[in-house]
């Protein structure tokens, strides 16, 4: 076998996340073309990258079903016009999807499967809500292996406030108010821009361009936030506003061999340190990453003090409370996601981790001090996600 | 529905064919399985087929979720003494062929096992049960009768003197206590607990390890059965007095077993089935249950309007009575709550009386701690309204007295426009108070199943549905009643009560008044229910059912001194013997409901019987109250008419 290669992050892009429903800029756009148009855009920013080096798709959704069910990574690779040559495959870890294609398509890459390996994932909320297609077996309940809340995301977020009491609903919406104008910022100053590729979808209106994300809210206030309803559990902590919406989607990165990288003369951004999944109760899924981050470190030898930038999800604020009591980071923290999060863009459950991992490696550009970062995630039925990146940046700020 | 039956399948395996039999009725797991007079017969052939072929080994499982839930009750109503002791002896028949089988027979538990479930499993030489069961019993003294497929003589055999004798008659008279696989399996019920996943396969990889030679399982020594017997004898008496027999017959068949040999057992069984189930407490039991495990579940009268969400609680004076309506309502609805009384200290005792509740429960394992917390943090409570404007449902519970409650509804009306008003009254009209509808309480509220969902020309549907809804979440039954003073049970009791006092008066002691109902059965003195609900409450609801019925409900001197805290006078000297008394007492009762049917206060006498039975804790084995009064006479000669008009159930 030949020896692991270092892996190389790239590029990465993503569509607007629009609002799941008839409301919703995608309602009549199909998943799969939106995966589509994210793929295409990324080859043509990367043009130095001969489509028929690609050895593998690698693409993620939760709902493998209807306009994302066919064995999305070869679809969207066909779709897209790569050559026929390149294979594709599908992957489903829910919220996880696209952080665990981008590892699958690592380990493909660094035991020399692939040279570069096309990542992402796509969810379509709006055709295909959670759980919709999903026949639960009735095990679960009949033998209470499971506690009922744990199918409901909403449900655990409340169980979070509840094993944490010291996290208050005032401290949730206050971590709202943090996201929804860094974001805001974050549009103003570019990285979304940088990010964000607009893309022209049919509508009832005729076409329209969905070119920025419909949950932003700028002049989001904790006034604004304190009586909307819980309804998740009367008298509850957790609102439509101190959560991510339900949410469409789709991101794509371009992962290299360093090797690679170099003989094409690319510009990598990151290098994959490590990674690492870890399982926790699944009616408090909003822990995982905790477990998940002390493992990663561990593992790269290294502490979090050594981390500069991290980029976590919001499903809710009070997992990433409940992730910051965990690990010792400040909710304030300048390096916690300082471009906003999913609170203000949504979370299309298989395409987040891969936005996460445009905007640390946009952090890297920006901060090239920083040595390294973190994208983390929780996952439904109770588990969590981190992956650790040195920041290449630097090296070519060096030069 | 269909029937059970016994399918077979031939299982090739290693170390020859093993029957595979599955107990199912083709229905999903809400139809249990159970065993009448079909299945019975499908059994026989099975057997047949069985016994013909030269097999290694038999494992014996039940549908999913279902092993067996027993013989079938339907055909339990109306038997005669032929029929029980016929049916007794077929199941003893087949049941004894499965014992006889000359290889390895196991019975698989992997669901419900009740009754003759349980009897036929017995008879198989092994046992292997499913940690997912929960449902693990024989149920039958519960019901009037006893285990007559052999129960009782094989349960004392396998597990010992003192656990069988829990089984079989403790647990029944225990709220039919059931058991979990766990508890079934450290009794000696199975020889290997199992997880579910894979069970059957497991099963039968078990039962092919026996064909190299089954243990040879030896009896429990039963030395100690008949202390056992003797001591359980002396709890039944202070459970039941006497009253039903069921319990007393089941002892005395499993002290027998420690002398009989199996077949003399299987008579003596057949023997006293045939003198219990057609007999009045077996008939009886068997109609209670059906109305209240079926009937009251379904929810008779529930309007085919939409529930309203109930978001949000108040409730309306912070007593006794309303702190245990407020620890029930937070821990089944899990919705915010407020509580309002005139002083604040009262309160505040209330509100550290439901946290305490919370707690409590928490430290018996039955409750996250957690989500104890959140729930404490989601009840508050002053002397004002504050709070109650947005409140989905507003329960009063205040002094049983017209003009306040008459304010509290005026002041709810105006400041929460948009809630249900109820009412907790107990015998003022729901619709003179202005309130939308009854949802009438029983003391003590975490045992008392009832609740008197209480209608009025004005209540709407929507706030009926909403009422029916509330109910069942409270995991409470709901009985439909119209707005009538005294509603069912305590203008019902509130007679007995009436007779009891007017004999206090004229010189009977309190035990004797007490022993008066007490030789029917009623599980508790009617002193001491008075006592619990407190005597100046009982006045009052007398002197309200007085100024509706005068001539019915006379005032009582001895009540009222009662209620005043004194002891009461006799002002005559002529005492009556208690069978007289017991008698009046029915009379009176009898007299009440005819009176109550004819108004339509209820639809029915099952209505009555059901509301007897889970208000008033009537006994299972006198059935519902209607039928009883029927049986007995009584109905005939105070009423003119039978109230129940069950034939089956009135035959003497």
């Amino acid at each position: 076998m030949r020896q692991a290669r270092a892996v190389v992050y790239v590029d990465g892009v993503r569509t607007a996340f629009g609002r799941a429903g008839p409301n919703g800029v995608f309602w009549r756009t199909r998943a799969d073309d939106m995966a589509v148009k994210v793929v295409r855009e990324l080859l043509r920013r990367n043009a130095d990258v001969p489509p028929a080096r690609i050895g593998d798709v690698v693409f993620a959704a939760t709902a493998q079903v209807g306009d994302q069910g066919l064995t999305l990574g070869r679809s969207v690779a066909l779709l897209a016009g790569l050559p026929e040559t390149v294979p594709g495959l599908a992957l489903d870890r829910m919220c996880a999807g696209a952080l665990t294609a981008v590892t699958v398509g690592a380990g493909e890459i660094t035991l020399g499967a692939a040279d570069i390996v096309l990542a992402g994932g796509v969810e379509h909320m709006g055709h295909h809500p959670m759980g919709a297609e999903v026949e639960f077996n009735p095990r679960f309940v009949a033998e209470r292996l499971v506690d009922e809340s744990a199918v409901t995301m909403g449900a655990t977020a409340e169980n979070l406030h509840d094993r944490f009491p010291q996290i208050t609903k005032a401290d949730a919406d206050a971590y709202a108010v943090r996201s929804q104008s860094r974001a805001a910022a974050a549009w103003e100053n570019g990285v979304m821009r940088d990010t964000v590729v607009p893309m022209a979808v049919f509508s009832d209106d005729g076409w329209r361009m969905a070119d920025r994300d419909e949950f932003l809210r700028p002049e989001t206030s904790m006034e604004g936030l304190a009586d909307l309803p819980t309804p998740f559990r009367p008298g509850g902590r957790v609102t439509a506003g101190n959560s991510a919406g339900l949410t469409d989607g789709a991101t794509v990165c371009l992962l290299a061999a360093n090797e690679t990288a170099d003989e094409l003369g690319l510009q990598p951004s990151m290098r994959l340190v490590g990674y690492a999944f870890a399982g926790v109760e699944p009616h408090l899924m909003g822990l995982g990453p905790v477990p998940a981050t002390r493992r990663v470190l561990e593992q790269a030898g290294l502490t979090l003090d050594d981390v500069g930038l991290f980029e976590l999800n919001e499903p809710f604020a009070v997992q990433v409370l409940t992730w910051c009591d965990g690990v010792g980071v400040d909710p304030e923290d300048e390096r916690l996601n300082p471009y906003g999060g999913a609170i203000a863009c949504g979370h299309p459950l298989a395409a987040t981790g891969v936005r996460l991992m445009a905007q640390l490696s946009y952090g890297f550009r920006e901060r090239p001090d920083v040595r390294y970062g973190l994208t983390a995630l929780c996952i439904g039925m109770g588990m969590g996600a981190a992956v650790l990146w040195e920041n290449l940046a630097r090296e070519h700020a060096a030069d | 529905m269909q029937p059970t039956e016994f399918k077979l399948r031939r299982v090739e395996t290693g170390r020859g064919p093993l029957a595979l039999l599955t107990i199912d009725n083709s229905e999903d797991w809400q139809k249990p399985t159970t065993l009448g007079r079909f299945s019975l017969e499908s059994l026989a052939s099975t057997l047949d087929e069985i016994e013909d072929g030269d097999w290694a080994a038999a494992v014996i499982t039940g549908k999913p979720f279902v092993f067996c839930a027993g013989a079938d009750m339907d055909e339990f109503p109306g038997v005669t003494a032929d029929v029980a002791r016929d049916g007794s002896r077929v199941g003893h028949e087949l049941f004894a062929r499965i014992a006889a089988l000359p290889f390895p027979t196991v019975a698989a538990i992997n669901g419900a096992c009740l009754g003759g479930g349980v009897e036929l499993a017995l008879h198989c030489s092994h046992r292997t049960i499913s940690t997912a069961v929960r449902h693990f019993a024989c149920p039958e003294v519960f019901l009037g009768i006893f285990p007559a497929w052999g129960g009782t003589q094989l349960v004392p055999r396998l597990i010992g003197a003192e656990a069988a004798v829990e089984f079989v008659v403790a647990n029944p008279l225990r709220q039919n206590r059931l058991l979990d696989a766990q508890s079934a399996f450290e009794r000696g019920f199975a020889e290997r607990l199992l997880e579910p996943a894979e069970f059957v396969d497991q099963s039968i990889a078990f039962a092919l390890e026996l064909t190299e030679g089954a243990t040879v399982r030896t009896e429990a020594d039963l030395s100690g059965l008949a202390d056992a017997v003797r001591l359980a004898r002396s709890q039944v008496d202070d459970q039941v007095h006497g009253a039903a027999p069921a319990p007393y017959l089941a002892l005395d068949l499993i002290e027998g077993a420690a002398e009989w040999n199996l077949e003399e057992g299987y008579r003596r069984e057949e023997d006293a089935i045939a003198e219990l189930m057609p007999g009045p407490q077996a008939q009886a039991s068997i109609y209670a249950f059906g109305l209240v495990e079926r009937r009251a579940r379904k929810g008779i009268g529930v309007p085919d309007a939409e529930a309203r969400p109930v978001r949000k609680v108040g409730i309306v004076g912070a007593g006794l009575m309303a702190t245990q309506i407020a620890t029930l309502f937070l821990r089944r609805l899990e919705v915010p709550l407020v509580l309002r009384d005139l002083e604040q200290d009262i309160v505040a005792t209330a509100l550290g009386n439901v946290v305490g509740e919370l707690a409590a429960q928490v430290a018996k394992g039955r409750y996250d701690e957690a989500k104890a917390e959140f729930l404490g943090s989601i009840v508050s409570g002053g002397t004002s309204y504050d709070g109650f404007e947005d409140c989905d449902l507003v329960l009063e519970a205040v002094v049983e007295r017209l003009d306040v409650k008459q304010q509290v509804f005026a002041e709810l009306r105006e400041l929460a426009p948009r809630a249900i008003l109820a009412t907790n009254t107990s015998s003022l009209l729901v619709s003179e108070m202005g309130a939308d509808v009854g949802l009438h309480f029983f003391n003590p509220v975490p045992l008392m199943p009832l609740v008197e969902i209480v209608r009025t020309a004005d209540t709407d549907d929507a706030v009926l549905a909403t009422a029916w809804d509330v109910t069942q979440r409270l995991r409470k039954r709901g009985v439909l009643v119209r707005d009538a003073p005294g509603f069912v049970v305590n203008r019902v009791l509130t007679r007995m009560t009436s007779v009891l006092m007017q004999a206090l008066e004229s010189g009977n002691t309190v035990d004797e008044t007490d022993e008066a109902m007490l030789r029917l059965g009623l599980p508790m003195a009617p002193s001491v229910v008075l006592a619990m609900v407190g005597a100046p409450v009982a006045n009052h609801v007398l002197r309200t059912m007085h100024e509706a019925y005068p001539d019915r409900f006379p005032l009582s001197p001895a009540l009222a001194a009662l209620a005043a805290g004194e002891e009461p006078e006799p002002l005559t000297a002529r005492p009556r013997p208690v069978e007289e008394l017991t008698d009046e007492a029915l009379s009176a009762m009898a007299d009440e409901i005819g009176h109550l049917l004819d108004e339509g206060v209820v639809a029915s006498a099952e209505d009555v019987d059901t509301c007897m039975l889970l208000g008033a804790g009537f006994p299972f084995f006198l059935g519902g109250i209607t039928p009883y009064l029927d049986r007995t006479g009584i109905s005939e000669s105070v009423v003119g008419r039978p109230l129940a008009g069950l034939p089956h159930l009135t035959a003497r």
